[in-house]
């Protein structure tokens, strides 16, 4: 058996990379996606920004890990923007959660969406969970007209039951309201290549390197129990990437996209919707912050009796040990 | 009342104790230059800064994102689109960083200002300052005001001035062109001449640009003494006796070299007169080749004869040297000068090296003057008004190679002090002036510099630390200048009063007091 060269990874990645167009496209993350047999970008054209945004993202960290056993925190923000003045910006309550040797079991169990026993429980799914509690929350305390939008995508994590978001996505258009994802860095795929690179490439050629576009990729099959409708949009003229944005299936998406355009204008992130970089910066966990909790955490070691030396034995970083070596 | 944090301009967070850095809002308006204070509401001290530096922040810490954000502005831009993106929420997202010298703090009664040696609490306020910030100033703004308490941009209604007494510890004017030097030295002048008899000033002025300007003067024809080169209205011949001269004048004002030297020694031993009276019969010596093999023994070269002959007779062909010692004004000026008068000397039309010539006789004399009564009679020196001699160019005579033993500039410098009699060095280039001797200048005036080499210099000798002001140095409009002297416990920025303006506020002099009428009977027996 041939050992693995870099020459020949090199080679048919670039047989990957180089796929055409007649390549079918799929997601290897979204088996419930039924995709478009051709995929062809149209022009967008930029509409009116929303009055009120909604804009929601999780943030998590490793505060403690003893490999055995972590302690991870997550936490989901949101921001509110009324006609274009950000009105509140919600970090999101700290969540503390123990994962390892048996323990996500509780924290799965604590979620309440009925996470099957056997399934694999890590920090993406305790960081969705309260996310998409965020975007409940938010939909139920939106105005008619609102938009609500999440970083990912609308099909949750494969461990969270469909019909828990089919019911919110539902609620949300009883009450006008519009739930939407942006997704910076898919995996959708065509013959292997990345596709958004592929259509940003084709429509570059197309429509000029100025164009706003969009483009219908996939809708949730049937049988998954909700109605999602996923397109691929470049949504301001000096975007650098287009990106993929998961819309409700009942939607008309051209309109929806032109308005989520008009809240992709800001000149440090042209081409993505503002109000999410203020979640992002709201929902994240920097160093400073897992800092604090790590000495509330011992803080609640000393109390129950711990020992400074078992606990500095146990969290210890040993690869930082190995590298000084 | 307004609410705790109104008027904010800024919340202080680093540094150590001698700077501050606080961060203010994007659109707030500072400035180099400016005064601020850090109010401290834990300890009740408000902290004094001077805004040394003044940069952009933002909260996002991506390397280039606001290269990225300017970019995509100006691509805008340059489509022809402006517009076409903004920066959401830039109040909250940028932000400006200004870096602060901390002057020193008020303690909390506002009694006392004490120079900095602690920190500020963190994050405490930063506001625009408050008149009575100031007030533990006033004691130390001295007697001869000069202008304006400049705070950045904005002048504050605070007078500005130095002590008359700081004459004597030598004061130091520096600007490049046009910067205000000429109306400094009038504003100072007008200074000495309202002060009544308690400080003399003696102005050489080389452009002629001082006398009518300080004629305007209400107190001009009481306080004013001008004597000139030439003939004008309502001045005194400046006439200077060849027999008071020195060889050490000649020395300071012309360059000679060791020969020539060697060769002006000959001839006073061989002429043995009063001062340079001998330069008079020298310069009608015809046969210079003959006069030296017989006078002088062929002990001096021709060619340098010729060099000293023809300046000799350049001398004694001005107009403002006599050869009658009795018509010399030297005693004149000292009289004036002890009255507590300005002297204006109006040398226009003598060439710089005459200038010189002219400055360091009077210089000199009143050195003399002041020194052998210091020596003589203290009560009588106490008496004696401090007299500064203001002189242009400063530069031609305090310079490292003009420091020499027969020059008088450098030895006022070193010695004036102690005899009150101080120097006023105007100078747009102070690069140029010995390094110890400006160490012996207390009081400086500062104002637009744009010669970084001029300005280093000026850090290395002023007696505050003006390290940290090079860019405000560099800024400096026509009229701001910063005055740095040890009264004052930091440099303070001032605006220069307009001259103009001193001598329109001018309150009228003060009425002569009546003669007593002659006592008839007295002369009848």
């Amino acid at each position: 058996m041939a050992s693995p060269s870099l020459a020949a990874a090199a080679e048919r990645l670039a047989v990957l990379l180089s796929a055409g167009a007649p390549a079918p496209v799929r997601d290897p993350d979204g088996p419930d996606l039924e995709f478009e047999a051709v995929v062809t970008p149209r022009p967008l054209a930029r509409g009116a920004a929303p009055p009120e945004v909604w804009a929601v993202d999780g943030g998590q960290a490793t505060v403690a890990d003893a490999r055995s056993v972590q302690l991870l925190v997550t936490r989901a923000a949101r921001a509110r923007f009324l006609g274009g003045e950000c009105v509140l910006e919600d970090e999101g309550q700290l969540r503390a959660w123990l994962v390892g040797c048996g323990e996500e079991r509780v924290a799965a169990a604590s979620l309440g969406l009925g996470v099957a026993a056997d399934a694999a429980v890590d920090v993406n799914l305790l960081r969705d969970a309260g996310e998409w509690e965020a975007v409940a929350r938010s939909v139920e305390e939106a105005s008619a007209g609102a938009y609500v939008l999440v970083d990912g995508d609308l099909r949750p994590d494969l461990r969270i039951p469909g019909e828990r978001v089919a019911t919110l996505l539902a609620g949300a258009a009883e009450r006008g309201v519009i739930v939407l994802s942006v997704t910076k860095h898919s995996s959708l795929a065509r013959g292997g290549a990345p596709l958004l690179v592929q259509l940003e490439l084709e429509a570059s050629a197309h429509f000029g390197d100025r164009a706003l576009w969009w483009a219908p990729l996939a809708r949730t099959k049937p049988a998954s129990g909700f109605d999602v409708q996923v397109v691929a949009a470049r949504l301001d003229p000096d975007a650098r990437f287009a990106f993929r944005v998961d819309l409700p299936g009942w939607l008309d998406p051209e309109p929806v996209l032109g308005a989520l355009s008009a809240l992709c204008d800001d000149a440090a992130f042209p081409g993505y919707p503002y109000p999410l970089t203020v979640a992002d910066r709201l929902a994240a966990c920097p160093s400073w912050l897992r800092h604090d909790v790590r000495l509330d955490l011992d803080d609640h070691l000393d109390v129950a009796g711990v020992p400074l030396e078992v606990r500095e034995r146990a969290f210890a970083d040993r690869h930082r040990l190995m590298e000084r070596a | 009342m307004n609410a705790p944090g109104a008027g904010s301009r800024g919340r202080l967070f680093g540094k150590n104790v001698l700077e501050a850095v606080f961060r203010a809002s994007p659109d707030e308006d500072l400035f180099l230059g400016e005064l601020l204070v850090g109010v401290d509401d834990a300890t009740g001290r408000r902290y004094l800064f001077r805004v040394v530096d003044v940069t952009y922040g933002s909260e996002h810490r991506e390397p280039g994102w606001a290269e990225r954000v300017a970019g995509t502005l100006l691509s805008d831009d340059a489509r022809g689109e402006a517009g076409g993106h903004r920066l959401h929420e830039q109040s909250r997202r940028t932000y400006r960083v200004a870096t602060c010298r901390c002057l020193g703090y008020l303690t909390p009664d506002g009694a006392d200002f004490r120079k900095p040696k602690s920190l500020p609490t963190q994050f405490s306020r930063v506001v625009s300052p408050e008149p009575a910030d100031f007030d533990f100033l006033r004691t130390r703004m001295g007697d001869l005001p000069v202008g304006r308490l400049r705070s950045g941009e904005t002048t504050v209604d605070f007078e500005v001035g130095i002590p008359g007494t700081s004459l004597a510890t030598h004061v130091g004017v520096f600007a490049t062109t046009g910067m205000g030097k000429s109306n400094l030295v009038k504003v100072l002048a007008a200074g000495v001449m309202q002060r009544q008899g308690g400080y003399g000033l003696l102005v050489v002025d080389p452009h002629g640009e001082y006398r009518g300007e300080l004629a305007r003067h209400p107190w001009a024809s009481d306080r004013l003494r001008t004597y000139a080169n030439r003939r004008l209205p309502n001045t005194s011949a400046l006439k200077i006796g060849l027999g008071e001269l020195a060889v050490d004048d000649l020395r300071t004002a012309y360059e000679w070299s060791r020969p020539q030297e060697e060769a002006l020694f000959e001839l006073e031993r061989h002429y043995r007169a009063d001062g340079l009276s001998w330069l008079l019969e020298f310069s009608h010596v015809d046969d210079l080749a003959g006069f030296r093999d017989v006078e002088l023994n062929g002990r001096v070269a021709l060619n340098t004869l010729q060099v000293v002959h023809r300046r000799a007779c350049r001398i004694v062909s001005l107009p403002c040297i006599a050869t009658d010692a009795s018509v010399s004004v030297g005693a004149a000026v000292l009289r004036d000068l002890r009255e507590g008068k300005v002297v204006l000397l109006d040398v226009g039309g003598l060439g710089s090296t005459e200038e010189v010539l002219v400055a360091s006789h009077l210089t000199r004399r009143v050195l003399d003057e002041w020194s052998a009564v210091y020596l003589e009679d203290d009560e009588a020196h106490k008496r004696l008004p401090v007299v500064a001699v203001v002189l242009e160019e400063a530069q031609r005579v305090l310079s490292a190679n003009k420091d020499r033993e027969s020059n008088v500039f450098p030895r006022v410098a070193r010695e004036g002090r102690k005899f009150n009699v101080g120097l006023c060095a105007v100078t747009q280039q102070p690069k140029l002036l010995d390094g110890e001797l400006l160490s012996q200048f207390n009081t400086f005036f500062v104002l637009g510099l744009a010669d970084e080499k001029d300005r280093t210099i000026l850090r290395s000798s002023s007696k505050q630390d003006i390290s940290a002001l090079g860019p405000e140095i560099q800024t400096l409009m026509p009229g701001e200048c910063l005055v740095a002297n040890l009264e004052a416990p930091f440099a303070v920025p001032a605006k220069v009063h307009l001259y103009a303006d001193v001598v329109r506020a001018c309150p009228p002099p003060p009425a002569r007091r009546p003669l007593a009428p002659p006592n008839v009977a007295a002369f009848v027996d």
